[in-house]
């Protein structure tokens, strides 16, 4: 459970990691409101150009945003043909005709079964993918001989479909792109300084942003204990014949509550031991306490904010004509 | 008065049983204690009482000659420090410099300070170079010496063991005894609750508990001799003292029993 | 044949250390019957991973193992039943806490058998008898796991384990976190068990005393591979265990102590203080 990308903090240096955490919420904050409020592809696809950009200049490597985008990578897949089917709108600009017959039901198959040998043994089994869905199309268009199994069908695309599809996936890709940015530079001790420097004025109407913060940074802290005790739950009670693959509901059910239980007991014992131990090294809730941590605003931070104003002032400004 | 005073301390869950019973032990200043009883004997106890984690129903405790109360506990916690069982329950911070650091920012220590003193301590328990890493890459051992060093950074001398290496394997068992051994002989006043009877072989005086009262508080070496102590308590001489002990007292014996009690004894 | 390991490698991958070999090359064979065995190594050294192979709870990266008949490798195969193999070949795990989860002893026993497709008359029965086995009495059947103490969890663990009536036992630091009578009481109780039912047990331990005293088969793992398995005591000639990380039963370096500092001629492989004072005597006699 170690590897989750997403959210994931990687060190390294360059203008993004200098920055302060509060400018890089603000700034990502304030672009992604602009982003919303921008309305076709064109500006959409400059958007998207800027943000490779910024990740040039921050030296961040691309790869590794891409790899953040793969848990949402069925989503983005999904959307894109979802909204090029469903939408029939403006001018047609593709009508293929396809076909299924036996001979195409044949090297579909075939089709899958090397995907699914290959896949084995290749790294990139994403492109794979993507080289098995077109191998589809390309049977389906071209392999017309044989007994026909169904009445020829045709493939239409449409202009405002594609339009479409294209903006919300482009949309979705800045967004995230965006917050990977965020997270990939930023530790997730800094993020939560940042945020709760920038709550702190909430404090008059009784909002307590240190104690939020804390929270925040000793849940960070526990989530890979949490994960590897919950694992290793599992495999008592799989021992102990809990088959949580297989069995009928009921059993199901019993055996989620093996799961929970002693997780649930062992995090409230170990909230009192780490209750004691906060105590013991003086921690009083509420008390001032001086940070080891300090968020310095440079003239990096200025420039970041003034560019974020900028862009958010510029999407307004496109929206209002 | 001693460094450590503890008066007719009794103490009670829910007002039931007694779980400490009428302590009176005095510790002086740079002792290392150990603290030897089978399970429930209120070793535990006696320790979370000592840090003003728990309330004693009757008896006080005196810290360097501060009464431990609710309104002193903050200054005397800065002398005293406790180095927990679990030592993923004990780790707060993210990495290993924010949890040397969170003592100290709870004692408001600035900014600059802190990072020095981080820096210090750090290379006191060997953590220098693991300064960023996160709790998941540590091993137990490791997470119970930056618990040490977040103790010393906090400027306390006074550090209770309790059980801190029971869910060690003995090779980093061993490891954190040596940077204990090293604490004492900087002057530290060390206590130690364990299990180990070679652990507390290394102490000055032993404390052994039953049922909540102080059994037997002594000189290591005097109490080693006592066999009823052991027998009484479920505990067991080390195989060295065992040994020595069961040799008849004539002189063709001396010269091995001698030796045995050298073994048992090496600090 | 109980379990057989052939070749049997396991890596793992994770965010910090990148791909990690937990165990590698492993070849092992334990009957079903009679055994007692030690399995020992320093942390991180493969011995949880390779325990965890043995109920086929993971499976190898490479080569394969054969449990009862089955033969894992790192496919999962449609046509075994690893759900039979786990109570075949019982895994304890370190902290009870991990699988208590019941609001009576007796129910939390009985959760493993009935996984397995019985009544509950018949599992109350075969939760009794283990509870017995563990050494306790039938009050504790109606006990709430939470209110005992740490060895009693521990002992009711086991007997969680012990009544899907397992061939092979397999206990993770089953004494760790005890004071020695309570190793001792609770090693005695494996012993027992195993002389009684025939069962093989299998305890992982970084205990030597332990090792020396009840075993006649001790495992050591070292950095992923298995680098012994026969007597504990050929194993205390022959290897430097403080390379590996590992440490001398007490008996064996008090009276190396006495060698050294006396000029002695003692022999020191004595399993017991017992029989350590007679090697003693005999020598201070000459």
């Amino acid at each position: 459970m170690k590897n989750i990308i997403i959210g994931q903090y990687i060190p390294g240096k360059g203008l993004f990691y200098r920055l302060d955490p509060r400018t890089k919420i603000v700034s990502v904050l304030f672009i992604m409101i602009a982003v919303f409020l921008l309305q076709t592809i064109e500006q959409l696809l400059i958007a998207l150009g800027v943000a490779i950009i910024m990740l040039l200049i921050g030296r961040i490597s691309i790869i590794k945003v891409l790899k953040g985008l793969k848990p949402i990578l069925v989503l983005l897949i999904f959307t894109f043909i979802f909204q090029i089917m469903l939408n029939r709108e403006g001018v047609m600009i593709v009508n293929q005709e396809m076909q299924l017959t036996i001979f195409t039901a044949l090297f579909l198959l075939l089709a899958l079964i090397i995907w699914r040998i290959l896949s084995r043994y290749i790294r990139y089994r994403f492109l794979l993918f993507l080289a098995f869905v077109a191998s589809i199309f390309l049977i389906l268009v071209y392999v017309d001989f044989g007994y026909p199994l169904v009445n020829s069908f045709s493939f239409k695309i449409y202009e405002q479909g594609l339009r479409m599809s294209a903006f919300v996936v482009v949309r979705l890709l800045i967004i995230i792109t965006l917050s990977t940015v965020l997270t990939l530079t930023t530790k997730p001790t800094d993020l939560t300084q940042g945020l709760e420097k920038l709550m702190h004025p909430l404090k008059k109407i009784g909002f307590d942003s240190e104690s939020f913060a804390l929270i925040i940074s000793i849940s960070l802290r526990y989530i890979p204990t949490i994960f590897d005790e919950a694992n290793k739950i599992m495999l008592a009670q799989a021992s102990r014949g809990a088959d949580f693959s297989e069995g009928k509901l009921k059993d199901k059910l019993k055996q989620v509550i093996s799961l929970l239980v002693p997780m649930f007991i062992i995090a409230f014992m170990r909230s009192e031991e780490l209750a004691n131990a906060m105590e013991s090294r003086n921690f009083v809730p509420g008390e001032k306490r001086t940070r080891i941590y300090e968020l310095v605003f440079s003239y990096r931070d200025v420039l970041a904010t003034t560019i974020s104003v900028l862009i958010l002032a510029g999407a307004i400004v496109l929206k209002v004509i | 008065m001693s460094y450590i005073e503890v008066k007719e301390l009794s103490y009670s869950y829910n007002n039931k049983t007694n779980v400490l019973e009428d302590i009176s032990i005095n510790i002086e200043k740079g002792e290392w204690i150990a603290i030897l009883g089978h399970n429930g004997s209120g070793k535990s106890t006696l320790a979370k009482a000592l840090v003003g984690l728990l309330e004693p129903a009757t008896g006080e405790i005196f810290i360097d000659g501060t009464l431990l109360n609710e309104d002193s506990a903050f200054e005397v916690r800065k002398k005293i420090g406790i180095v927990f069982q679990n030592p993923d329950n004990q780790f707060v911070g993210v990495t290993v410099r924010d949890d040397i650091a969170f003592g100290m920012e709870n004692l408001c220590v600035p900014r600059e300070e802190m990072l020095e003193k981080i820096k210090f301590f750090a290379k006191k328990v060997n953590m220098l170079d693991s300064l960023d890493k996160e709790p998941a890459n540590l091993s137990g051992g490791q997470k119970q010496r930056v618990a040490i060093a977040g103790i010393l950074a906090m400027q306390s001398d006074i550090i209770i063991f309790d059980e801190a290496t029971s869910m060690l394997d003995p090779f980093s068992r061993e490891e954190l005894v040596k940077y204990i051994k090293t604490l004492h002989k900087d002057g530290l006043t060390i206590i130690m609750i364990t299990h180990e009877i070679n652990e507390a072989l290394l102490a000055d005086r032993i404390l052994v508990m039953n049922k909540g009262k102080v059994y037997a508080f002594e000189e290591t070496e005097v109490i080693m001799k006592k066999k009823e102590v052991f027998t009484d308590n479920h505990l067991e001489l080390p195989v060295a003292l065992d040994l020595a002990n069961s040799l008849e007292e004539n002189e063709s014996h001396k010269e091995i029993r001698d030796k045995l009690w050298e073994y048992a004894l090496i600090k | 044949m109980g379990i057989r390991f052939n070749q049997v490698s396991y890596d793992y991958s994770s965010f910090a250390q990148g791909l990690y070999t937990a165990i590698k090359d492993i070849n092992l064979e334990i009957t079903e019957k009679n055994e007692f065995i030690a399995l020992v190594g320093h942390t991180g050294s493969g011995k949880s991973t390779l325990a965890k192979h043995m109920n086929a709870l993971i499976f190898p990266t490479s080569g394969s193992l054969e449990i009862f008949g089955n033969i894992i490798t790192s496919k999962r195969s449609k046509k075994i039943k690893y759900n039979s193999i786990r109570k075949k070949v019982g895994l304890v795990f370190q902290f009870p806490e991990y699988q208590l989860f019941e609001e009576t002893v007796e129910k939390d026993i009985m959760f493993g058998p009935m996984n397995f497709k019985i009544t509950r008359d018949e599992a109350k029965i075969l939760a009794k008898e283990a509870l017995n086995l563990v050494g306790l009495d039938d009050t504790y059947l109606t006990r709430n796991p939470y209110n005992l103490s740490g060895g009693e969890k521990k002992r009711v663990s086991i007997a969680g384990i012990l009544a899907m009536d397992p061939d092979i036992l397999v206990l993770d630091e089953p004494t760790s976190g005890l004071d020695p009578a309570g190793k001792r009481v609770l090693m005695n109780l494996f012993k027992d068990i195993n002389e009684k039912t025939g069962k093989t047990i299998v305890i992982i331990t970084h205990d030597m005393d332990l090792v020396y005293q009840y075993f006649n088969r001790v495992l050591v793992m070292n950095d992923s591979k298995l680098i012994y398995d026969g007597l504990p005591e050929q194993l205390f000639k022959e290897k430097d265990l403080y390379i590996n990380h590992l440490d001398y039963p007490n008996t064996i370096k008090v009276l190396t102590y006495l060698n050294q500092k006396l000029n002695l001629n003692l022999n020191v492989y004595q399993k017991t203080n017992a029989d350590a004072l007679l090697e003693i005597k005999r020598a201070a006699k000459l």
